[in-house]
């Protein structure tokens, strides 16, 4: 290391590489006006909102520095100018120009030679930024033309010069300038920059201040740190006023409110994805906690957020998933309505009896009523609008039905409220306009005879001609009862009374109907995740079961049975199970009237129970309950719209959805808790904006394998599998401009990822730690949306598996796939996978030796297979596998790996990074490791013996360890590196040459896929993020 | 994880626990030293940001065990407070402070130090850039303290993470060092960004006095230094490119040895009990949090 010079391999040729889609995370976030400033990586983007419609575009995006990210935005006092900055670099933008510009803008990257904390204007010709070791340099930026030359004005400390971790610079109205500097370990110093004196030194929290910040009026400080709570101090006397906790984790982000009227409310977000709001009364020493959103984003961290509760009403945030989302502060500040019962009863007329309850209850929305009825047979009418409570009038005889017993349910579009009685007798309420007292009609049961009800749904054909009544009695021997009813000038009449037989089954508790309209297919959900179909198009009046599906899923109760799909003879249907999973099924009926069943997507929520769900403009919206709160949660797009805390499952409730005017779909959720009637409703004001998602991103965790589809889809995509280390496999497409479309997010695995990998078209395989071993069976959704099934799990070997399956090879036989699975204990198998019966023989058991087993290939020389591994070790071995395979087909027997055939050494420890290519008689073994290296060897067979031969070796191929490996045409390739240079790789006779070397913003750069057409190469590199490149 | 099964996932962790060392770290230290005799006849160390110390258990044991010099000091340094070892004297201060500095050239008795080191790491906070800027922050701590008290030809030897701009680093190092070397041992995790810097043979910079005053920077610290640290407060141009160097890299430790990243089993007899750890952890700055959880105190909403 004698030598000055420079890294060869730092950046070569940059231009081969053009940066398409870049998903990181998002590391600053400012509101200006209507305007949403945001920092992705080195991305500078800019969100225009709309007042009045909610919409939210984008009007600018573009790479401001070259590799550092952008970690704070602020504007100038004018609005004219902006400046970014972020690692050592920052920029002064002109933001008119931004906002307006339609091409690409000429941008100047500045740098200091400190990391930057913030950076605040002073005035719009002066610039101050605050660095690292807290120091400020006051900078003239007064020169716009190109090139900008800044001029050093003044350096400033306060002569104490510890490492921050944060800081914040306010210019008071007074002309004062302060300085809020979070240190790394001793607390909250704050000065003032004019008379470098130091104002405050605030040691009242434990460990690293990750944000501090004074109010607009210099009347308060807020700081956080590692110690996870907040603390509020009086600005003039630094004195602690309160302290917040809550956050489960680090807090990284504190903004004050705009509004100083009332009392001081501060915004915090961190670690723990939690979105907090804080209020501050007097007097009090603890911070109340007002508003809470958590799950903000996917994995961990809010990196970012600011908040304009004045003119937008929304807070902003953005997460390490590298999305950003508006939260309404509008909708947040209605609280629930609530209503004791004594009050509810008292108004209604109701002499209320001991322990008596609101059981049941149904909203009609056109009429702003919520009817209700309670445990001794009263009805309610809840006029919402008026706040009246009537109750309606029934005879003596008839409320008795409903004591202790009365199932509601109705027809929203009729204002028509159905109760059933024990004995399974309707009691018909028809609404109307202006009067709060229904028209009732009963209809008397004449089937049931001695038998009591024990389940009453209704369902309304899509057309809204035929109403269906159902109803569910215990004994299996008596059919269950469906009558239906056409509407006549909104009012209803029985037209034809069904008896269905019920499945023979000692037990089948129905939960939820509904009809297919196409098909005239009844279809039940019931307990144990079974469903079962009626064929109510013969018309006839007593009808037997066509088909029942038993246990189609783990788990007990299916919660929602509803139509997602409907053809001819075929129909799909969204099935929620209690537990947390869902289901796309399809049922059909073939030529020969026989049913099908076919369970083609199935997944489950990461956390809480499933109560019901729904498919709402392509978007999976599913709710339920998450221990003591109930959420309303959209799947597709992994956000939670709203959630109540309401105590828990065990209370009556219930859920209505409703279109507003605006077509948005809004949510009322009505419970009772603690002997009071809850009314929560949540209105969609960013529902048509994408549910406020403005930047859609990708895990929010690392990623740690990834791979590409081989199959072209028609629209011109490719499916894509991301594998993050938080056990998550995302499903997407990759268009061909380097869009990553994101689909499902899939839970099935319990720990950390390893590797994901596609087996065919058609399958795919995940393997992670605890032995985890899945494969994955593809489907479609109406032509379009990718949907995928888990198809086929390995037992682990042990009781208690603590073995990471770190790689996997396969390639198909005649029946299913020959899969290879390494181990972290150097354990080598491989399985004969058989499709049709899902199982996995044991062809080849060994161990390599005592280290951990990196990557696996097959790689097949004419009829010969053979097995290559690489490890910790540095070296890479290889098997001939002919004959364990046939031995395997005659005799079943499971056999070891015998001598290796190639045993070198190829780098001094783990090779990370492997690509094989098949050449003409011959292979190409491209490997790079931990040590820095590239190494280029060549498989070649010559009379039945195997040689392998080393042809080049670069030492210094990159400045940190080398991950991944992918092809890039003939003779090319990409390898990543931590070192966060992606670089292209040639081989040309025989040697190895660095093509071109450009920075990625990705860090802990690990993982790559690359799709070669027509010599254009696209490839996805993975790491904290994920990013495309064509090169 | 529990106890038991990070015994098995760390056969490291295990075995530091079987031979006393406060950390598995010290097998680092110790596979260093195989491969790069870096303790060999060194006489005067210090062990910065030593806590819990199980570096400094490895030079205590080096040094007076194995190479049987009574007269060696050993200085250990920590902002936390240290479990006292033989024959180590425990310094809790900041390595930035000139006083720091002037304590450990008392109890060298005005003697240079043979040999410096760091395994000191800041908790990572997620956020890449931030996390290996901080690193390098302390890295350049230690290294203002080295250049003040290391005598030439000496050697110094910290950890670091292999992030972005390491290169940089190898750089600012390789004016400062005859050789310059990225080690990685064995018992370091594959899959983790950690090495270690082997700094051999310390040239001092012509013409350039440390010096350690309160109140200055790293970057002023070193700025007489002329190291190739780009320090551009001129136009604040974008220094473009940088001076990099890639740092020779070398794995150490047997290959037969074991394997930080493999999955053991453990023999029966070890099964039967797991052990506890050596020294246990330190209170965390977020443990008020904790128990307020714990006692229910941090309602959700």
């Amino acid at each position: 290391m004698s030598e000055r010079g420079f890294n060869a391999v730092s950046s070569v040729n940059e231009e081969i590489f053009t940066p398409l889609n870049h998903y990181g995370p998002v590391t600053g976030l400012t509101i200006y006006k209507k305007y949403i400033l945001a920092g992705n990586g080195c991305i500078l983007k800019i969100f225009k909102v709309n007042r009045e419609t909610n919409k939210v575009s984008t009007v600018f995006s573009q790479q401001v520095f070259k590799r550092n990210k952008i970690h704070n935005i602020s504007v100038s006092p004018s609005g004219e100018r902006v400046v970014v900055n972020g690692g050592r670099s920052f920029a002064v933008l002109n933001l008119t120009e931004l906002i307006n510009s339609t091409d690409k803008i000429r941008i100047t990257e500045k740098a200091i030679n400190e990391w930057i904390i913030t950076s605040e204007f002073l005035g719009e010709n002066q610039l101050l930024i605050l660095n690292s070791h807290n120091t400020i340099y006051h900078l003239d930026v007064s020169d716009k033309e190109p090139g900008q030359k800044f001029k050093l004005l003044d350096t400033i400390d306060c002569n104490e010069k510890s490492i921050l971790y944060s800081g914040s610079i306010r210019l008071l109205d007074d002309g004062r300038i302060l300085i809020a500097a979070g240190t790394v370990m001793s607390g909250v110093l704050i000065w003032e920059m004019n008379s470098k004196r130091i104002v405050h030194n605030l040691t009242e929290h434990e460990g690293s201040i990750f944000g501090v910040k004074i109010d607009r009026a210099g009347k308060y400080m807020i700081s956080c740190s590692d110690d996870r709570s907040i603390k509020l101090y009086d600005f003039e006397k630094g004195q602690l006023l309160a302290t917040g906790w809550g956050h489960g984790s680090r807090i990284w982000n504190l903004e004050f409110f705009k509004d100083s009227t009332g009392n001081v409310r501060i915004m915090s977000t961190g670690e723990d994805c939690t979105v907090r709001i804080w209020k501050f009364e007097t007097d009090n020493e603890l911070l109340i906690q007002e508003q809470l959103w958590e799950n903000v984003h996917r994995g961990k961290h809010v990196w970012s957020g600011d908040i304009d509760d004045v003119d937008l009403q929304v807070c902003v945030t953005g997460g390490a998933d590298g999305r950003i989302r508006l939260h309404d502060l509008v909708s947040s500040k209605r609280s629930t309505k609530d209503y004791t019962l004594d009050i509810v009863f008292e108004k209604a007329g109701i002499k209320s009896k001991k322990n008596e309850i609101i059981i049941e209850y149904f909203e009609l929305p056109s009429l702003n009523y919520l009817i209700m009825s309670t445990s001794q047979g009263n009805i309610i009418v809840f006029d919402q609008v008026q706040e009246t409570f009537t109750r309606v009038e029934l005879a003596s005889e008839e409320t008795e039905k409903f004591v202790k017993f009365g199932l509601m349910k109705g027809f929203q579009d009729l204002n028509t409220v159905i109760l059933c009685t024990r004995n399974g007798s309707l009691l018909l309420l028809k609404f109307a306009v202006g009067k709060i007292q229904p028209e009732k009609t009963w209809i008397n049961d004449e089937y049931l005879q001695n038998n009591k009800v024990t389940n009453f749904m209704v369902e309304v054909d899509e057309n809204r001609s035929t109403y269906y009544l159902f109803i569910d009695t215990p004994n299996h021997k008596t059919p269950f009862i469906l009558r239906e009813l056409k509407a006549d000038r909104g009012q209803l009449t029985l037209t034809k009374t069904i008896l269905l037989n019920q499945p023979h089954q000692t037990s089948f508790t129905t939960t939820d109907m509904v009809i297919d309209s196409t098909n005239n297919w009844l279809i039940l959900g019931s307990r144990y995740v079974t469903l079962a179909v009626y064929d109510l198009s013969s018309g006839s009046e007593a009808l037997d079961l066509q088909f029942i599906g038993k246990k189609l899923s783990s788990g007990d109760t299916i919660t929602s049975v509803s139509i997602i799909e409907s053809k001819h003879k075929e129909v799909s249907v969204l099935v929620t199970v209690r537990d947390g999973v869902y289901m796309y099924i399809k049922i059909s009926q073939d030529e020969d009237s026989k049913f099908h069943l076919n369970i083609y997507h199935h997944n489950k929520v990461s956390r809480g129970f499933i109560e019901g769900g729904l498919l709402e403009n392509q978007n999976l919206i599913l709710y339920g309950f998450k221990s003591s709160y109930f959420y309303v949660w959209n799947e597709t797009k992994q956000l939670e719209i709203t959630s109540e805390l309401c105590g828990g499952s065990h209370r009556q409730w219930e859920l209505f959805k409703y279109e507003n005017h605006t077509g948005e779909m809004d949510y009322k959720f009505v419970y009772i808790n603690k002997s009071t009637l809850n009314v929560k409703e949540h209105e969609g004001r960013f529902s048509s904006s994408n549910y406020g998602l403005i930047n859609d991103g990708t895990h929010g965790r690392e990623i740690r394998d990834l791979a590409i589809s081989p199959e072209l889809l028609g629209d011109g995509s490719r499916l894509l599998m991301t594998a993050s280390e938080d056990t998550t496999i995302r499903l997407n497409k990759l268009h061909p401009n380097g869009t990553i479309e994101n689909f499902w997010s899939l839970n099935n695995h319990v720990s950390g990822m390893q590797r994901v990998k596609f087996l065919s078209k058609e399958y795919f395989a995940s393997s992670a730690a605890n032995e985890e071993f899945f494969i994955w069976k593809l489907g479609k959704f109406k032509d379009e949306i990718p949907v995928t099934t888990e198809y086929a799990r390995l037992k682990p070997a042990s009781d208690n598996p603590d073995l990471r399956v770190m790689d996997f090879d396969s390639y198909e036989y005649a029946h299913g796939f020959i899969i290879a699975t390494v181990y972290s204990n150097s354990n080598i198998k491989i399985w004969l996978f058989d499709i049709n019966s899902k199982s996995f023989q044991l062809v080849v058991d060994d161990f390599y030796a005592t280290c951990c087993i990196l990557n696996v290939n097959f790689i097949r020389f004419g009829d010969d297979i053979f097995l290559q591994i690489g490890a910790t070790d540095g070296h890479i071995a290889i098997w001939n596998i002919t004959q364990n395979l046939s031995q395997f087909t005659i005799s079943q027997t499971t056999s070891t790996l015998g001598k290796s055939l190639i045993k070198q050494q190829l780098h001094q420890n783990g090779i990370k990074g492997l690509l094989i290519k098949q050449l003409k008689n011959k292979f190409r073994i491209v490997t790079g490791g931990d040590d820095n290296s590239l190494i280029l060897s060549e498989l070649t067979q010559k009379n039945n013996q195997l040689f392998f031969e080393t042809l080049d070796f670069v030492e210094e191929a990159a400045s940190s360890t080398i991950t991944s490996i992918c092809s890039a045409g003939e003779d090319s390739f990409i390898v990543t590196s931590v070192d966060q240079i992606i670089r292209k790789w040639k081989v040309s006779n025989g040697k190895l040459e660095c093509e071109s070397a450009r920075y990625t913003t990705i860090a802990d750069t690990g993982c790559s896929d690359s799709v070669t057409r027509d010599q254009d190469t696209m490839a996805v590199i993975g790491g904290a993020g994920v990013s495309s490149w064509s090169c | 994880m529990g106890k038991s099964s990070k015994d098995k996932r760390d056969i490291y962790y295990r075995r530091a626990k079987e031979q006393g060392w406060r950390a598995r770290s010290a097998f680092k230290l110790l596979q260093l030293h195989d491969e790069f005799q870096i303790l060999s006849g060194i006489k005067r160390v210090v062990d910065l940001c030593a806590a819990p110390g199980s570096w400094s258990q490895v030079l205590s044991r080096e040094l007076y065990q194995n190479q049987n010099q009574p007269d060696a000091k050993i200085v250990a340094v920590d902002l936390q407070p240290m479990m006292p070892i033989e024959g180590v004297t425990t310094i809790q201060a900041d390595i930035t402070h000139p006083k720091t500095l002037q304590k450990i050239l008392e109890i060298f008795g005005g003697e240079p130090a043979d040999f410096v080191c760091s395994d000191g790491a800041p908790d990572v906070t997620g956020l890449h850039d931030l996390d290996e800027y901080i690193q390098a922050q302390l890295i350049l701590s230690a290294l203002q303290l080295t250049t003040c008290i290391l005598k030439p030809g000496g050697t110094f030897v910290a950890k670091i993470f292999r992030g972005r701009d390491i290169d940089l680093l190898y750089s600012q190092l390789s004016y400062l060092f005859e050789k310059v070397i990225c080690a990685k041992p064995r018992s370091s995790r594959g899959t983790s960004l950690e090495a270690f810097i082997v700094c051999i043979g310390y040239t001092p910079r012509p013409g350039w006095n440390p010096t350690l005053e309160m109140n200055k920077s790293t970057e002023e610290f070193f700025e007489g230094a002329d190291i190739g640290k780009a320090g551009n407060l001129k136009f604040f141009d974008l220094p473009d490119p940088e001076e990099r160097k890639i740092a020779k890299f070398i794995a150490c430790g047997d290959l037969n040895d074991v394997d930080s990243d493999a999955t053991y089993t453990l023999d029966s007899d070890s099964k039967v009990k797991a052990l506890d750890p050596v020294q246990m952890p330190t209170a965390p700055p977020y443990k008020k949090a904790l128990e307020m959880k714990r006692r229910g105190d941090l309602v959700r909403r």
